[in-house]
């Protein structure tokens, strides 16, 4: 069934419940159709079954999240929703704060940290009716992973759990793709909310910088951080953009801007949209695996299909975009680690002590040197964006490597698109863009104008209904 | 970045016991920098004012 613009389409309930929409769950609970106690239950089996193979969380609150279930049944069998996520289970990557449970960073050095509340985006997401099922792995500080000296264990890839499931945000990405829970946040730096939505084939959001609240999320780096919703579908990804977006006079980085009804355009197709086409990302920057690219040029000819006008645009380099990234991130991660590097550096794994430590030898020139440059690209992005609605480029230039070889998670670690958007706070969002012969996901990734998320969503929806991306599960469980 | 100087500016740092325990990551941890600066291309117009720009009041 089609809605018109601005209307919400009704959908039917199918299939296994651990693989509802955020949507359809959300609808069929306010319908009174689904009961949000049946729906935590088909979870927490779910994640009873996957989770020891997964390690999505570091901490699971099963019993909370069913009690909760019990009160948000009775509430709407009442007929008092909260909001438009009225009993929807929903896990919190483990560096955002959630009142009474641990915020570790997957870290020793902040193992015994409980927040006293919760962070701004999680109260949004409460104060929607969505149920927090527990806290998830990232990789440690959401820089140094996936790291096997650590506490807990990394997440690891539900269509193949040998393999990585991209970080930081990796509890998020490998358990909104397993069925786990149907709605993650993540956070995003030089990446770490596309990085595994690339890896594990789900949609994953980095917004405008300054649209969602940092407030209550511990900081990696101040001016390149974000807060960003996963999601296996786009239109749960512009629900749950709708809920936590907002000004926030508290977070010196919160933008004016209101939120939008980001679902309003979703459905007009790509008949007339100008996309443009950064090749040189993949084809000469950083060459990409020739699955990676074959899936790209795909996306951009059934685009091209579908009505839009593709043109070729030109960016500076991806190299150079990573430097600024890093010279920047390493800066600001240092002022925020320097006291526990200096005292406690054992209490670190080995990957995120390197990462973190490499701010001590940059010096106040650099930093401010590639914030001169970042001026200058975000010029560059934003006359990109006078002469197209949209930019289409490659999120990750390879599938997800195995997880137990150190040399190709270096490898690849850097092989990817997504740093340019950290360093201009353009809002980018990735997808699946198919599967590799191997079974795994490849990826694309769509960039617009500040603030214009819901083109992001208008494009990625076109592209996802031509394909049905949305309908591919991994084959676990 | 010869070892000398990065454990004098380790030191600086104040990474001496990091320098005692995990020396290897310390390396690591400069030669990163030096591959990274030398890819910026640091803007030729004098003029050109870094990102964020000081803003007086309250947020953005």
């Amino acid at each position: 069934m089609n809605a018109g613009a601005g209307q919400v389409e009704r959908h039917r309930v199918e299939g296994p419940l651990h693989f509802l929409s955020v949507t359809t769950a959300a609808q069929a609970i306010a319908a009174r159709e689904l009961s949000p106690v049946e729906l935590m239950k088909a979870h927490l089996d779910r994640i009873a079954k996957l989770d020891p193979k997964l390690n999505a969380f570091i901490r699971l609150d099963a019993e909370a999240a069913l009690q909760a279930a019990g009160v948000a049944e009775a509430e709407a069998t009442a007929g008092r929703l909260r909001g438009p996520l009225h009993g929807v289970p929903v896990g919190i990557k483990d560096i955002i704060d959630v009142a009474g449970l641990g915020t570790t960073c997957h870290s020793k050095v902040l193992a015994d940290n409980v927040a006293t509340s919760d962070a701004v985006c999680v109260s949004k997401l409460r104060e929607a009716g969505a149920i927090v099922v527990g806290k998830l792995s990232t990789h440690e500080f959401a820089i140094g992973g996936p790291s096997f000296d650590l506490p807990w264990p990394p997440a690891r890839n539900p269509w193949n759990p040998d393999h990585h499931p991209g970080g930081s945000s990796s509890g998020s990405g490998s358990g909104v793709a397993a069925g786990l829970f149907p709605m993650a946040l993540g956070t995003d730096t030089g990446g770490s909310v596309r990085n595994p939505a690339s890896c594990c084939g789900i949609v994953g959001l980095k917004p405008t910088y300054g649209l969602v609240s940092r407030r209550g999320v511990f900081p990696l780096s101040f001016t390149l951080d974000h807060i960003g919703p996963m999601t296996r579908t786009v239109e749960d990804n512009a629900l749950m953009l709708e809920t936590i977006a907002g000004h926030d006079a508290r977070d010196p980085g919160s933008a004016a801007a209101p939120n939008g009804h980001y679902r309003a355009a979703m459905d007009r197709g790509a008949r007339g949209l100008r996309v443009g086409f950064v090749r040189h990302f993949h084809e000469t920057d950083m060459p990409a695996e020739p699955e990676v690219a074959a899936a790209l040029e795909n996306v951009a000819q059934t685009l091209q299909t579908m009505g839009a006008d593709l043109r070729d645009i030109r960016l500076p380099s991806l190299g150079e975009f990573s430097a600024v990234n890093r010279i920047i991130l390493q800066s600001e991660a240092w002022s925020v680690h320097a006291r526990w590097l200096r005292e406690r550096p054992g209490d670190y794994g080995r990957l995120a002590r390197r990462r973190l430590m490499a701010g001590a030898f940059l010096n106040a020139g650099d930093y401010v040197a590639a914030n001169r440059r970042r001026s200058e690209m975000i010029a560059d992005i934003n006359a990109a964006l006078a002469e197209v609605d949209v930019l289409l480029c490659a999120s990750s230039m390879d599938p997800a490597c195995r997880i137990d070889r150190p040399d190709d998670i270096d490898r690849t670690y850097t092989r990817q698109a997504r740093t340019p958007f950290n360093v201009t706070g353009h809002p980018a969002l990735a997808m699946m863009a198919g599967l590799s012969s191997t079974g795994l996901p490849l990826s694309v990734q769509f960039v617009g104008r500040y603030f214009d998320e819901a083109m992001l969503f208008r494009v990625a929806r076109a592209w996802e209904k031509a394909s049905g991306v949305d309908k591919k599960h991994p084959p676990i469980g | 970045m010869d070892e000398e100087i990065v454990e004098l500016l380790a030191r600086r740092a104040g990474l001496d016991k990091a320098l005692a325990e995990f020396r290897d990551d310390v390396l690591a941890a400069a030669r990163q920098t030096a591959t990274v600066t030398q890819k910026l291309n640091a803007p030729t117009d004098p003029r050109v004012e870094p990102w964020p720009a000081m803003r007086p009041g309250d947020g953005l």
